[in-house]
């Protein structure tokens, strides 16, 4: 589903480079639910954004799906995220001054499906994360759990194949982060790729696979399946 | 997807509605003097007799001194008006439909003295051909025939407001008339007639109302009255001395013929072209041949008659406007750039660089148009106003034409105002603001 192999991530300023990503090599396989853990800047989000085709990286290459996205155009990107990719924020980044409904739809507006086509696919959504009683509430009127909830609507509503989570968890409570593991588990047992970043080894455990970076390089990346590869995270 | 973004765009209006105000009052402010400076402009430029200007046409021909032409700075310009006996000798051609001279004057009229005392009016003195020719709208009547120009018939044609001073704006069709020291029978009353250019006679107010008196042209012998319009001359005579005056090489009327069609104004120009000849063999017209025969938008290009400051008001205003729009870059570019955040979303959503550049596009054109509207607003005002200036001798109003080129002009405003911003905020790296977020 993805893999990189040496992919570099500079960022320079006047005369200083920083590697984000220093010579990445991952690969992700189709219906895996893989971790991605680190200390803070060794490149995680960097790594999410080059993965989910919102930053650039300066060498290597990256092939997801199979296909080459290293040179791209603009609009060729844009439609590979929007129909293969949902993307799952910590901070759920829903639009302030759009009902649910509206934020749900905003992929789906430019994949060009027709309004009854769009209807039925937000209402199913949000069924799926037991929201679609709130299709009017704006996000200001809900609970941070069930803003995240709406973010996984959004993400999951164009049925993309691949889901990049970025903390997903970070802002709830660990009543609520359970109940949004448990939808992320489910997306995943549906077929859906997942790529979770997290800091927390305990929400790590849910994935089936741990990748840890440290400096923008993989360190370990764990290939034996679902939890007896925690036992590496817990000795960490 | 249109209408999508539209939806986004009247929500980011309400979002800030003191400064979507601001906006939309800057356009509509700039739009709204530029549309009355154009609508003038265009009003000014509009063809006045649109079904007969292309048969209309006007005469000239090079009677001027040999040693030093009409215009200095233009050696292809030639008199505009001609002599009276050019006139007289021209209108012996049978080629055109119509023909005929004309000049303007002031008459005195004289009401019973029960409706009102005597007034001096504006006057044109011309033959029969005159009112076949530009068709001025009869509210009684009509012109004269032929014979009352051959026989000189005291008859005479009036204006509106002359039939209701002296005939309370009854049919006075009939009814007798003394006019300086003469009595007229009315033919005909006009209905209120405004070409707009006068295109008949633009060398003395090209703006001003039509006449209110009009009288069969060799009249003006009998009432001893000369034209009251500009007259040129280039050559020393008495000028007191009527037979040396219609003698002279002086031009002061106003020749149109009738043709309508492309053999009749070939025949007629080469017959213009031999006449200009024979009066060469006479002695005059020593001057290269140079004979125009324009039709009436021709005519008025020629003359230039959109006046200079129309034009030049008019690309001031369009210049204020362009400041409007360039105003409202920066606090469009704020506005944009603040929604940074949302805008990753979308490109995260997968939104194209240039889905965002249309939306934000989109909510400038729609500033633009909304101001566009106010504009349309301010400037029925402003023609008002105008109009109101010139104590409502002019009537500028909106017309269809006009609303479109407002809508195209906010349109243009909004352009302007939103490429940049729209380009800025398309082009920025969503990964950042996501992180920031």
């Amino acid at each position: 589903m993805l893999s990189m192999t040496a992919v570099k991530k500079i960022y320079r300023t006047n005369s200083i480079e920083t590697y984000a990503l220093s010579g990445i090599d991952i690969e992700v396989r189709e219906g895996e639910f893989v971790a991605i853990m680190g200390p803070s800047g060794c490149g995680k989000t960097t790594f999410l954004n080059v993965a989910g085709l919102l930053d650039t990286f300066d060498q290597g290459s990256y092939l997801l799906d199979g296909q080459d996205v290293s040179r791209l155009s603009d609009a060729s990107m844009s439609r590979i995220r929007n129909e293969k990719i949902g993307f799952i924020f910590q901070s759920f980044n829903l639009i302030p001054d759009l009902d649910v409904f509206d934020n749900v739809d905003v992929p789906l507006r430019y994949r060009g499906w027709n309004a009854k086509k769009r209807k039925e696919a937000i209402t199913e959504s949000l069924q799926r994360v037991g929201l679609s009683g709130r299709i009017k509430h704006l996000p200001s009127q809900l609970s941070g759990g069930q803003q995240q909830r709406v973010a996984f609507a959004r993400a999951l509503v164009g049925e993309p194949s691949l889901i990049l989570a970025d903390e997903p968890t970070g802002n709830l409570d660990s009543h609520m982060a359970e109940g949004i593991l448990d939808l992320l588990d489910e997306i995943n047992q549906d077929g859906a790729t997942v790529v979770m970043v997290t800091h927390d080894a305990t929400i790590a455990k849910r994935a089936h696979r741990l990748v840890r970076l440290l400096d923008g390089q993989v360190v370990e990346a764990d290939s034996v399946p679902h939890r007896s590869a925690f036992s590496l995270v817990e000795s960490l | 997807m249109l209408f999508y973004q539209i939806r986004l765009a009247f929500k980011s209006i309400r979002r800030n509605p003191v400064l979507s105000m601001l906006m939309i009052g800057g356009i509509g402010i700039g739009i709204g003097v530029a549309t009355v400076f154009v609508t003038a402009h265009y009003l000014f430029s509009l063809n006045p007799i649109p079904e007969k200007s292309d048969v209309l046409h006007h005469v000239q021909m090079d009677n001027w001194d040999p040693n030093r032409g009409w215009d200095d700075n233009d050696p292809e310009d030639i008199p505009d008006q001609v002599t009276y006996r050019d006139m007289v000798n021209l209108m012996k051609s049978d080629i055109p439909t119509y023909q005929g001279g004309s000049f303007k004057t002031f008459l005195y009229v004289y009401p019973d003295p029960e409706m009102g005392r005597p007034f001096k009016k504006i006057t044109r003195m011309c033959f029969s051909g005159f009112f076949k020719m530009f068709e001025p709208p009869f509210q009684y009547g009509s012109g004269w025939d032929l014979s009352a120009d051959e026989n000189l018939e005291p008859v005479v044609v009036l204006g509106p407001e002359v039939n209701q001073k002296v005939f309370g704006g009854e049919n006075s069709v009939g009814r007798m008339i003394r006019i300086e020291d003469r009595d007229f029978k009315v033919v005909g009353v006009l209905d209120h007639w405004r070409p707009f250019p006068k295109y008949y006679d633009p060398h003395n107010g090209a703006f001003e109302t039509a006449e209110e008196v009009y009288m069969p042209f060799e009249f003006f012998r009998l009432l001893k009255v000369r034209s009251a319009g500009n007259t040129s001359n280039w050559q020393e005579f008495d000028w007191s001395d009527d037979d040396q005056y219609l003698a002279s090489e002086a031009i002061w009327i106003q020749f149109w013929v009738q043709l309508d069609s492309a053999p009749q104004k070939e025949a007629y120009f080469s017959y213009l072209n031999s006449y200009v000849e024979e009066q060469k063999k006479l002695g005059r017209m020593q001057r290269p041949t140079h004979n125009k025969l324009l039709s009436v938008m021709e005519w008025l290009d020629d003359r230039g008659a959109v006046p200079e400051e129309a034009t030049s008001l008019m690309a001031i205003s369009l210049l204020f406007l362009l400041v409007c729009a360039l105003n409202l870059i920066g606090i469009l570019l704020g506005k944009f750039l603040a929604r940074a955040p949302e805008v990753s979303v979308r490109r995260a959503m997968g939104a194209s660089r240039f889905s965002i550049f249309v939306e934000h596009l989109v909510e400038c054109e729609t500033i633009g148009v909304l101001g566009g509207l106010l504009g349309i607003a301010i400037s029925i005002g402003g023609l008002e106003a105008v109009n109101s200036l010139f104590d409502n001798e002019f009537s500028f109003s909106l017309d269809g034409n006009m609303l479109v080129v407002s809508i195209l002009l906010s349109l243009l405003a909004g352009l302007v105002a939103g490429m940049y911003p729209a380009w800025r905020i398309c082009t920025i790296p969503p990964a950042v603001y996501l992180r920031e977020r």
